[in-house]
């Protein structure tokens, strides 16, 4: 108010009407002032001072403030230089849980968490300065901690004045419950996308162990993403980067192509895909089979994916058709089986009716070449039923123990007679005393039906050769042939003939079947071969190309016993005699029955006849003195002539029996009955039969009573 | 020196507010001003408040005793006006915009 009048007020000119009203309004605002002040209408006065200017608020003016201070949602806290507090808000007093009254004229550290001691000391003696934050706990009066923020700024108040600082204080538990849940979620996140990856993971392990691969077509771009193990379908050894479905069908053998280029077209459509298909495998250029399956995915109609697994199921079908053709295999061969039993009994009784007839009618050199002739095929129907119960497993096989090596020796000979002069025979033989528990009269048999087979395979010449080797055989391959895994001799004849083509060498083992001219081949050898390696437990291998020859493998299963001891000299035989005495025949089969009991007759033997073991066992029960029971061993129903026999051994110990077969299933000789027991093949002979009965009577006499 | 013509310079009103943080008047005050040069003088004024918490100083320069005070700084001359400027008409002839009835 007391500024120089702003117009001539020291230049001695005398005052204007303008000058005149300045002062008027000066001294009105002055007046103004000074009412406005009385009056109450200001909120502060400013005084200049040696210090600068000073602003004192009028009373009430700064309540805004206060109730800003007071209803604001953070704690606020003024506190001396030693932490002493000498103001709080209620939202303070609220947050540690204490009343005012508590709160003010305490040390605030009384309210911070033991840990956070040290840290708040320092935080609060940093001196004047800008301001300081840190996060601490604060400990409630329930002794329940809060996270909170805070800030501290010092005071300038009156220069001189003690310090004083000013506190907010900010609860942070919301922001701790959210980060929590957040890292909750986070948490869960990650454990879901672990077992994700985890399932992922097993179901890649899954097809990988079901040797599947996984591929994922992309409709848009043609690209398919895929599995290793699908590259390594395909022959790769490692993944191939890009692959689209360009790439899939430029693998396929031509032949295939259209098909499966169809059956995508057509997925498209029935949302579903499945076919099988041949490939050229990367590498080794073999022709692979591969079965694929899968399935579309559509979004909103539209087909956008292809998605599936894709497995090689080359050796897969290559055992189906083996099993196929060993059941097929199995079934003929019962059949064979029941053939070969009905066609001994004929046999049996043409041939025992030729015997008899030969002793009753007078003889004459006509009527000897008549029989003889007679006899012949008689004994050659016979060894081609030797041969067709081979092949069905059911002829007896006298199995012993034997070397092969040394037996093979002893072919040279054989060989070369049986394949002819033009043809060089070579023996590769391992020389080694493996052993095999076989009968090796169909040893014997099964090499010679290979060797003229490889003969008949060779018209221009050639080269036959015999090998013996040892082979170990594991599960895998050992299944495939219904055997049993280990180690195994193999005998194996090859030629260098014309070979077969893989259709006919498919059938090579069925009975009857042969590509020999009419007459020339039974259409049998192979099928003994065949029999006789599955009844030692062994299997054939058969591998042969046009052209190039065929290679016969017999495996026979290896054994670790020993050889038996040297055959000890069989006592000289005696010719046919006649006896005395009653023998009970016991056969199911009349006409067989007949003739056998006429052919005893003939013998001199006292005949008595049962049809079947019930009718026998009466018969010597109701007190008929027997002095041999003669038994047929497969007889329809009821017990068989083994059961027959063990039940008269344990009653009757010292009644001989003698039984009869056309076949036996050895496995159903119990083995202490083996050496008990004679055994008379069918078709056989009225000396035959008369040996057979001295022999009966000699074991059973020679035990002790 | 002469006096510049008052036509050039009374087109633009330079004013100061000098307040009290957010006291009831000076809250008042600001309000009322903003209202008042909006309504006369739109276009032709330049208002700058000043919170004499913060700036205590520059009250030394135009002589503030009290706050509320509105400074007409231009045109000339310089007049203060002390209150919360609620008489619209005081203020209006404070700023030479309408002789005081």
């Amino acid at each position: 108010m007391s500024t120089p009048p702003t117009h001539d007020a020291d230049n001695g000119t005398p005052p204007t009407a303008s000058y005149v009203a300045d002062l008027e309004a000066r001294l009105r605002e002055a007046e103004e002032t000074l009412d406005a002040i009385r009056n109450g209408e200001v909120d502060a006065v400013v005084v200049g001072g040696p210090n600068g200017q000073q602003v004192y608020t009028l009373e009430n003016a700064d309540r805004p403030y206060r109730v800003l201070i007071e209803q604001m949602l953070e704690g606020a806290v003024t506190l001396s230089e030693d932490g002493t507090i000498l103001y709080c808000n209620e939202r303070f007093a609220t947050l540690v849980g204490a009343d005012r009254e508590g709160v003010l004229g305490g040390p605030f550290g009384r309210f911070v968490a033991p840990g956070d001691h040290a840290g708040f000391h320092r935080l609060l003696s940093r001196g004047p300065g800008a301001a300081a934050t840190g996060e601490f706990k604060l400990r409630r009066s329930d002794r329940t901690a809060v996270p909170v923020n805070i800030s501290l700024v010092d005071l300038v108040l009156d220069e001189g004045a003690a310090r004083i600082v000013c506190g907010i204080v900010t609860d942070l538990t919301n922001n701790y419950r959210r980060s929590d849940e957040l890292a909750a979620a986070n948490q869960r996140l990650e454990r879901e996308i672990a077992e994700r990856g985890r399932a992922e993971l097993s179901l890649g392990l899954a097809l990988d162990a079901a040797g599947m691969g996984g591929w994922d077509l992309d409709l848009a771009t043609g690209m398919i993403r895929r599995s290793l193990r699908h590259d390594v379908i395909f022959g790769h050894t490692g993944r191939v980067p890009g692959w689209t479905l360009r790439d899939s069908m430029d693998r396929l053998v031509p032949d295939d192509r259209d098909r499966v280029e169809r059956a995508f077209a057509e997925a498209v459509k029935t949302g579903w895909l499945e076919f099988e298909a041949r490939i050229r495998r990367v590498g080794d250029d073999a022709v692979r089979r591969v079965h694929v399956k899968a399935q579309t995915y559509y979004d909103a109609g539209q087909p956008v994916r292809i998605a599936g697994v894709v497995a090689d199921v080359t050796d897969q079908r290559v055992v189906e058709e083996q099993l196929r053709q060993a059941q097929k295999m199995e079934a003929v061969g019962k059949l064979t089986g029941g053939i070969a039993h009905d066609f001994n009994n004929l046999l049996m009784i043409i041939g025992g009716s030729l015997d008899m007839l030969g002793r009753r009618v007078p003889r004459d050199p006509k009527t000897d070449f008549l029989i003889e002739s007679a006899q012949q095929g008689i004994q050659r129907g016979a060894k081609l039923n030797q041969q067709l119960l081979a092949f069905s497993r059911r002829q007896d096989l006298h199995a012993e123990v034997v070397c092969i090596d040394r037996f093979v020796e002893t072919f040279d000979h054989l060989l070369d007679r049986a394949v002819g002069e033009t043809i060089p025979v070579k023996i590769v033989r391992a020389s080694n005393d493996w052993r095999s528990r076989i009968d090796h009269h169909q040893l014997e048999t099964a090499i010679l039906n290979l060797a003229i087979n490889a003969r008949d395979a060779m018209p221009g010449g050639g080269v036959l050769t015999l090998t013996t080797e040892s082979r170990s055989v594991d599960h895998d391959v050992a299944a495939r042939w219904g055997a049993i895994a280990g180690d195994f001799i193999v005998v194996s004849i090859a030629d260098t003939g014309i070979g077969m083509p893989p259709a006919v060498a498919e059938r090579a083992f069925e009975p009857f079947f042969t590509t020999k001219g009419i007459g020339k081949g039974t259409g049998l050898g192979l099928s003994q071969v065949y029999g006789f390696a599955k009844q030692s437990r062994g299997f054939v291998t058969i591998d042969s190309e046009p052209e190039a020859g065929t290679k016969v493998s017999i495996f026979l299963p290896r054994t670790e016993e020993a050889l038996p001891a040297a055959a000890t000299t069989e006592p000289e035989r005696p010719a046919a005699v006649t006896g005395s005495g009653l023998i009970l025949v016991v056969e199911d089969d009349a006409d067989v029955r007949r003739v056998t009991a006429g052919m005893l007759h003939d013998l001199g033997f006292l005949v008595r006849e049962a049809a079947n073991a019930r009718e026998a066992l009466a018969l010597i029960d109701s007190g008929t003195e027997v002095d041999l029971v003669f038994s047929d061993v497969i007889m329809p129903g009821g017990q068989s002539g083994i059961e027959l026999a063990q039940e008269l051994n344990a009653s009757r110990p010292h009644l001989p029996v003698l039984l009869a077969s056309g076949y036996t299933a050895e496995e159903i000789i119990p083995e202490a009955l083996f050496d008990e027991l004679v055994l008379l093949h069918k078709p056989y002979s009225q000396t035959e039969l008369s040996r057979a009965i001295i022999d009966t009577t000699l074991k059973r006499s020679g035990r002790s009573p | 020196m002469t006096a510049e013509p008052p036509e050039e310079t009374s087109k633009i009103y330079k004013l100061r507010l000098f307040v009290t943080g957010s006291t009831p008047r000076s809250t008042r005050a600001i309000e009322n001003m903003r209202r008042i040069c909006e309504e006369n003088l739109k276009g032709q004024y330049d208002l700058e408040v000043v919170d004499v918490y913060q700036n205590p100083d520059a009250t030394r320069e135009l002589q503030i005793v009290a706050t509320p005070t509105l400074v007409k700084i231009l045109p000339e001359p310089l007049r203060r006006i002390i209150g919360d400027l609620s008489d619209q008409e005081r203020v209006l002839a404070g700023l030479d915009l309408q002789p005081l009835a």
